[in-house]
């Protein structure tokens, strides 16, 4: 019987020891990580024909030349070229007459959004069912939101390292356990740093430091609450402002209900974002990114993408119409450790009440029904039949 | 600086000094630039800018084709018709950098540097720069006609930029320069740990007082250059060029050889996300038009006079109506009088976009910056929304809105002004 419990006690310790071997203590209970990739969760073959088995899609300049070919007849610049920037930037959910692409497989990135499984979900790359990414059917089949060719994709998810603007800082409070911990607190900040860089200003190195953005940024200071599973952590769903600016115009996402699934180590932190994206505030995005000029780089028309979200929408119905204004999606995304200075975080507790972010309604805003349709002067021509 | 006969300089409220004809009138100059599909703009010792009018797009600014015909053809100008050249007579000789050149009607046009001068029907009265603007609208705007100016009057190592708050004194990088409080009497309180964060700036040792220039010794032998008696410093936290971060410091101040007229009594400054922008008594943000066509002359659409086809398109899908709702102008109360002459109250055909004339019907009494209205948008909600600012083309660089950012912290320094 001693000896049995002597060898009890044996178990235990070299139990409670290996335990500790994978236990990651964080000092002081808080780590911070800043943002260092973005990307929509595009799930893709290295061979289009396999993801997109009817092709991709074509750009403005494929659809200009469609709508408009240079028959030798005369062509106004303002029903033509005028035309197709009205779409842009005033853009409905009437037809354009484009066929639109979308990936026929069934496998996607994402996460199960609703805690249900339905016909149009995604089964994920492990075989969970149930993955809510319409996202991907909108932008799957984009030759610009495609991994190799995917030329706009890149240059976005360079912004995230090179802007400022953009610096997003995530940070852990209360973390016992890097590896489990069933209530950690997620504040999001925005950095005012460049990220630490190798000597040869290629690599990102962990352990830089940050100040927190306390002036110009408190739209961005938000809060989560979370949790860490087996060194994964999750957050409750909750709206999310993310900065995004490209090309030196002020832009950010609004992804409603959003939640993070990152994979932790004590240098770096890498997975999703899921939730369900407001359609104008992407459009609005895209639109302040990339003027039609770069969506032709990539085979993106803006004007189909969003005629393709709104009819893939799959959340927040408008009350007035009905129609479903936010879009199930993912952003994959990696992060390096941080530092934020800690008078930074003095600043912080005396910065005062913090404003809501506010999320961008469509232009003009609210809309008539009438413009929601599409039925404005001046349409006949751009949208007709090519 | 010699000059040709008549040719002077001109104070003026935002570019600070130009040369004007003997009238008044602001000089431009539009030398050839590189856009998306190729070059445009007059070639060194000739005038592109001619009396045919020119009917169809030039296809500079990709995606779209050349060969589109332009709108309101039946009263689209000459390039001539808003930018007449300034001619020399048959006797000038050239003097300087100004020499002269021979348009293909065979009369002569002074030019400067180089490049072909002209003035802009757009320009009423001395000091007027209602044509052009020296300071950059992005990579992608229209190749613009700019004032010229006489070098600014400053030392070797620095420059001046035009900011929609001012003539901002940079160095010859772009870094901004500060002054202090703390210095008085044309000393510098700012020792060795100071001098970590702010930067002197340190003069050669040839280095010679000048007007409102002069210089300090910071030791023995060391020499800092200051403007108005106040010793001169960089901030080692701006980062990059063109920053007013530093003003931040309480005590520190950036130098301004002009500062820009205050807006209209009534408007506010509101924070954003990016800095500072102008906006209206409730808060929305202030946003200006700009726009210029993509046919060889580059011809500017943003000022009433000129085609609306462009703005209508941009703000209403071509609606009037809408574009009302959408990007409303910003009306003046009866009574109110401009302070200056950046901003002014004209009247407006609102359906049109058109010049009113006061008594007209319908017609709205609305604030103008430069001689174009400005405007706030339906879709911002909060004071600090800014989410039409690169609305438009080519991110609002060629026919679009930008807001008027008074500062910019996160790009470079490099948000347009104001259009």
């Amino acid at each position: 019987m001693a000896k049995q419990a002597q060898l009890a006690g044996v178990v235990a310790l070299l139990i409670a020891s290996l335990q500790s071997a994978h236990a990651e203590t964080v000092n002081g209970g808080t780590i911070a990580y800043a943002m260092t990739s973005l990307r929509w969760a595009t799930y893709l073959k290295p061979d289009a024909r396999v993801d997109c088995p009817d092709g991709v899609n074509d750009g403005p300049r494929e659809q200009f030349s469609a709508l408009f070919p240079d028959n030798g007849q005369p062509r106004e610049l303002a029903k033509t070229q005028l035309q197709r920037e009205v779409q842009n930037w005033f853009p409905t959910t009437r037809p354009d007459y484009f066929p639109f692409r979308e990936p026929g497989g069934t496998q996607a990135l994402g996460l199960n959004l609703d805690g249900k499984v339905d016909p149009e979900d995604f089964t994920s790359l492990d075989g969970e069912p149930g993955i809510d990414n319409q996202m991907y059917r909108a932008l799957g089949c984009i030759n610009s939101h495609r991994d190799a060719q995917g030329i706009n994709d890149s240059l976005n998810s360079g912004e995230i390292v090179s802007n400022e603007y953009n610096r997003t800082l995530v940070e852990l409070n209360g973390v016992d356990d890097l590896a489990n911990d069933d209530e950690v607190e997620v504040k999001i900040y925005r950095g005012l740093d460049a990220l630490h860089m190798d000597a040869g200003g290629k690599d990102i190195l962990p352990g830089g430091t940050q100040r927190i953005d306390v002036r110009w940024g408190r739209k961005f200071i938000q809060r989560l609450d979370g949790k860490i599973v087996d060194g994964i952590l999750t957050t409750e769903p909750s709206d999310l402002l993310i900065p995004w600016a490209v090309f030196n115009l002020p832009a950010d996402e609004y992804v409603r209900d959003a939640r993070l699934r990152l994979t932790l180590s004590p240098t770096r932190a890498e997975g999703l974002i899921a939730g369900f994206t407001d359609v104008e505030s992407w459009h609005l995005q895209m639109m302040k990114s990339q003027s039609t000029h770069c969506q032709s780089y990539g085979q993106q028309s803006a004007m189909s993408i969003y005629k393709a979200m709104r009819r893939f929408a799959d959340a927040y119905p408008d009350p007035r119409t009905g129609a479903n204004t936010a879009i199930s999606s993912a952003l994959r995304t990696t992060f390096t450790q941080v530092f934020i200075l800690p008078e930074s975080k003095a600043a912080l507790a005396s910065a005062g009440p913090l404003p809501r972010a506010t999320m961008y309604g469509g232009t003009p805003h609210p809309r008539t029904p009438e413009e929601e349709a599409g039925d404005l002067p001046g349409r006949a021509v751009a949208t007709r039949e090519p | 600086m010699p000059t040709p006969p008549g040719v002077r300089v001109q104070a003026t409220e935002l570019e600070g000094p130009v040369f004007a004809d003997a009238k008044g009138r602001t000089l431009y100059r539009w030398p050839l630039g590189q856009l998306r599909n190729g070059p445009t703009g007059d070639p060194p010792g000739k005038s592109e800018c001619s009396d045919q009018r020119i009917e169809v797009s030039a296809g500079l600014m990709s995606p779209y084709p050349s060969g589109l015909r332009l709108p309101d053809l039946e009263r689209r100008p000459a390039c001539t018709d808003l930018w007449p050249p300034f001619k020399a007579n048959e006797r000038a000789r050239p003097v300087g950098d100004w020499t002269i050149l021979k348009r293909k009607d065979g009369t002569f046009q002074w030019a400067y540097e180089g490049f072909a001068v002209y003035t802009s029907v757009l320009d009423r009265r001395p000091g007027d720069v209602l044509g052009g603007r020296s300071d950059k609208r992005g990579g992608d705007s229209p190749i613009m006609r700019e004032p010229i100016k006489p070098p600014p009057d400053v030392p070797p190592g620095f420059s001046v930029t035009t900011k929609s708050t001012g003539r901002l004194l940079v160095t010859e990088k772009g870094y901004s320069v500060y002054s202090s409080d703390h210095d008085i009497s044309g000393k510098s309180k700012c020792d060795a740990a100071c001098a970590e964060t702010w930067i002197p700036i340190l003069a050669p040792a040839f280095a010679q007082p000048n007007g409102e220039w002069s210089l300090v010794e910071r030791s023995a032998g060391v020499k800092q250059w200051a403007f108005q008696d106040r010793p001169l410093y960089t901030y080692r936290l701006d980062g990059d060029t063109n920053k007013l971060k530093g003003s931040d410091v309480p005590g520190w101040h950036n130098v301004y050889l002009q500062r820009a007229p205050a807006p209209p009594a009534g408007f506010t400054v509101q924070d954003t996300t990016v800095g500072q922008v102008l906006a209206d008594a409730q808060g929305r943000t202030i946003y200006t038009y700009f726009c210029g066509d993509d046919a060889m002359d580059q011809l500017a659409c943003d000022h009433p006079t000129l085609t609306q086809a462009y703005r209508l398109a941009i703000c209403g899908g071509g609606d009037p109506g809408r574009c009302l709702r959408a990007f409303p102008y910003v009306t003046a109360p009866e009574d109110a009088k401009s302070t200056s002459r950046a901003w002014s109250v004209i009247t407006i055909e609102p359906l049109t976009g058109r010049l009113a004339s006061p008594k007209q019907q319908g017609a709205l009494r609305v604030w103008a910056y430069r001689d174009r209205p400005v405007y706030t948008f339906a879709g911002d909600r909060r004071p600090g929304d800014a989410f039409a600012d690169g609305h438009g083309e080519f991110r609002g660089q060629r026919n679009g809105f930008k807001a008027f950012w008074l500062r910019d912290d996160f790009f470079n320094g490099d948000q347009p002004g104001p259009g």
